[in-house]
């Protein structure tokens, strides 16, 4: 997916060479600054492709293009054309260096490498080890603090889990404790048992429509009033699968309600139905 | 620019704002399905010309930011505007020297990009970017002055966010919320539920404001997270909430909200609502 580092960027044009020379000659000797810019648009494309390289790392990818850009400025002020080399080959190592140096500074090198999918799972389960430890759902701030993740990634992590189907029942959660079971085993021995609470209680015609688990944590959050740590911790799954089957389940129940309305003008009084 | 932006969002130059409007472009994203290299293309510029406003605009002084997205099938557009001390003194080599990849950067990812005078004083950066929309969004409603959210008494913490259509509005307000919930000290259970709120009113405002758009003003108050939505038409504030209702549940704006009051204002009316961390 990464295209090679040495790559020469597409759009230089064939005298680029003889071009670039006359770039370098005006910012070097002159200062001209539209040259500089004409040689930072010309070269951007190498320095992004050098972030995108460590995309998958720790660091957010505008980060990374940050000092992938500060490295290519530090080249183009460097690059003596006189040599005879071409100057992505002097401002690869350049641009390499800043990123390396970046990455030592900032902790890189302890860090396993992670992607979105990888961060969204560690959020999860830092928030289900900080609300176990402290008998409430952490904060952002706290999650960050723990993760030394910034804010940014951990709202796109809350975000991210929403996203994730890979997060569902099924998935092997990394890292957890040993006598946390499998979502698909805690959830299936309970079941039973949250249909016959669920009997007694007025079950409307959209409700029925959508499964008894999430019927459940349905009427746990907005009947009986429990915050979604609580039902967390009485469906035996993580707060934010409950976010997220609150979210997915009232989508649904949205269009089922749209789909069942006779006219424009819906009818109201669900409550006493 | 004579067409309805698809977001609108009114800020204070406050540098933690700069999150609210990358979270709006991750949003946006999601919401059209597109490349993850032209997001972090957009992200990236967009970042550089609001740290601009947030640094250089008002000279160390607090004030306002505007920031717009226009879409087509295949270009993105964003604007920032600021009115602030204009553009001619920020192009200044020795900023350029200090932190100065900001414009070089913005001129190296975007297709293209303009710089001026905004309403007479201030700047206004306006890019545009090559990035096809895999999931092209509906036009934006048509504006009138009047569907602009009202004035608020404290524009320093109050933002305002306008967003059309609807639907786009479901993948963007969840994110501004959250960080907004984040920043009342939301624990991650009532950060979700202001989520479920932002997605309430995403598929119902529509309904309520006659119009596929959602406007409202935002505001974080100590621990206490303020919404107001509107301006919504005679009456409409109300149905809102029961628009909300789902058959067995009750109204689901009104179960996730800590307080909700009708504010008449002229012929309109604003739905607001708080929600505070009970916790």
């Amino acid at each position: 997916m990464t295209p090679p580092v040495s790559a020469v960027p597409k759009h230089a044009p064939h005298n680029g060479h003889h071009d670039e020379q006359e770039l370098f000659a005006r910012w070097h000797e002159h200062g001209d600054r539209e040259a500089r810019e004409a040689l930072v648009a010309r070269f951007m494309p190498l320095a992004r492709s050098l972030a995108r390289r460590y995309d998958r790392s720790s660091e957010p990818f505008d980060d990374l293009l940050q000092v992938a850009s500060l490295g290519l400025l530090k080249a183009l002020d460097r690059f003596d054309p006189e040599l005879g080399h071409s100057f992505p080959s002097f401002a690869v190592p350049t641009i390499l260096g800043e990123m390396r140096r970046y990455f030592r500074d900032s902790g890189w090198s302890v860090h396993v490498p992670r992607g979105a999918q990888e961060r969204a799972l560690r959020v999860r389960d830092a928030q289900e080890r900080l609300a176990n430890e402290r008998g409430r759902a952490p904060t952002v701030n706290q999650l960050a603090e723990y993760l030394e993740f910034d804010i940014e990634e951990i709202i796109d992590a809350l975000q991210a889990i929403q996203a994730y189907e890979a997060l569902s029942l099924d998935a092997p959660r990394p890292g957890a404790d040993e006598d946390v079971m499998a979502y698909g085993d805690s959830m299936g021995r309970d079941d039973e048992r949250f249909e016959l609470v669920e009997l007694d209680a007025t079950i409307t015609a959209v409700l029925e429509r959508i499964p008894p688990r999430e019927r459940l944590i349905l009427r746990m959050r907005f009947v009986e009033d429990l915050t979604q740590t609580e039902i967390a911790a009485r469906v035996g799954i993580s707060q934010m699968q409950v976010s997220r089957l609150l979210r997915r389940s009232l989508d649904q129940l949205r269009a089922l309600t749209d789909e069942g309305r006779d006219g424009p003008r819906r009818r109201k009084g669900g409550l006493s139905d | 620019m004579a067409e309805s932006p698809n977001v609108r969002l009114h800020l204070s130059n406050r540098s933690e704002n700069v999150l609210l409007v990358r979270e709006m472009l991750s949003g946006f994203a999601e919401s059209v399905a597109l490349e993850n290299s032209d997001l972090y293309d957009i992200r990236t510029a967009v970042t550089e010309a609001a740290n601009n406003v947030v640094l250089h605009a008002y000279e160390g002084r607090e004030g306002p930011m505007e920031v717009e997205l226009h879409t087509t099938p295949d270009t993105v557009q964003v604007v920032v505007r600021d009115s602030g001390v204009g553009i001619r003194p920020r192009i200044r080599p020795a900023d350029e020297a200090a932190l100065g990849i900001g414009l070089p950067l913005i001129q190296a990812l975007v297709h293209s990009v303009e710089f001026s005078e905004a309403n007479g004083s201030g700047t206004e950066v306006r890019m545009e970017f090559l990035a096809g929309c895999e999931r092209p969004l509906a036009p934006p409603e048509p504006e009138h002055t009047d569907t602009h959210p009202l004035a608020v008494d404290d524009p320093a913490s109050t933002i305002a966010v306008t967003v059309s259509p609807a639907t786009l509005a479901r993948a963007v307000l969840p994110r501004i919320l959250s960080v907004l919930a984040a920043r009342a000290h939301f624990s991650t259970d009532r950060i979700s539920d202001a989520q479920l709120v932002a997605d309430s009113l995403a598929a119902h405002a529509p309904e309520s404001l006659g119009a596929d758009r959602l406007s409202l003003t935002a505001r974080v108050e100590g621990r206490t997270l303020e919404l107001c939505v509107g301006p919504l038409g005679a009456g409409r504030a109300d149905r809102l909430v029961m628009d909300s209702d789902v058959q067995g549940l009750g109204p689901v704006i009104e179960k996730l909200t800590d307080e909700r009051r009708v504010a008449t204002v002229g012929s309109s009316e604003m739905l607001a609502l708080q929600l505070v961390d009970r916790a």
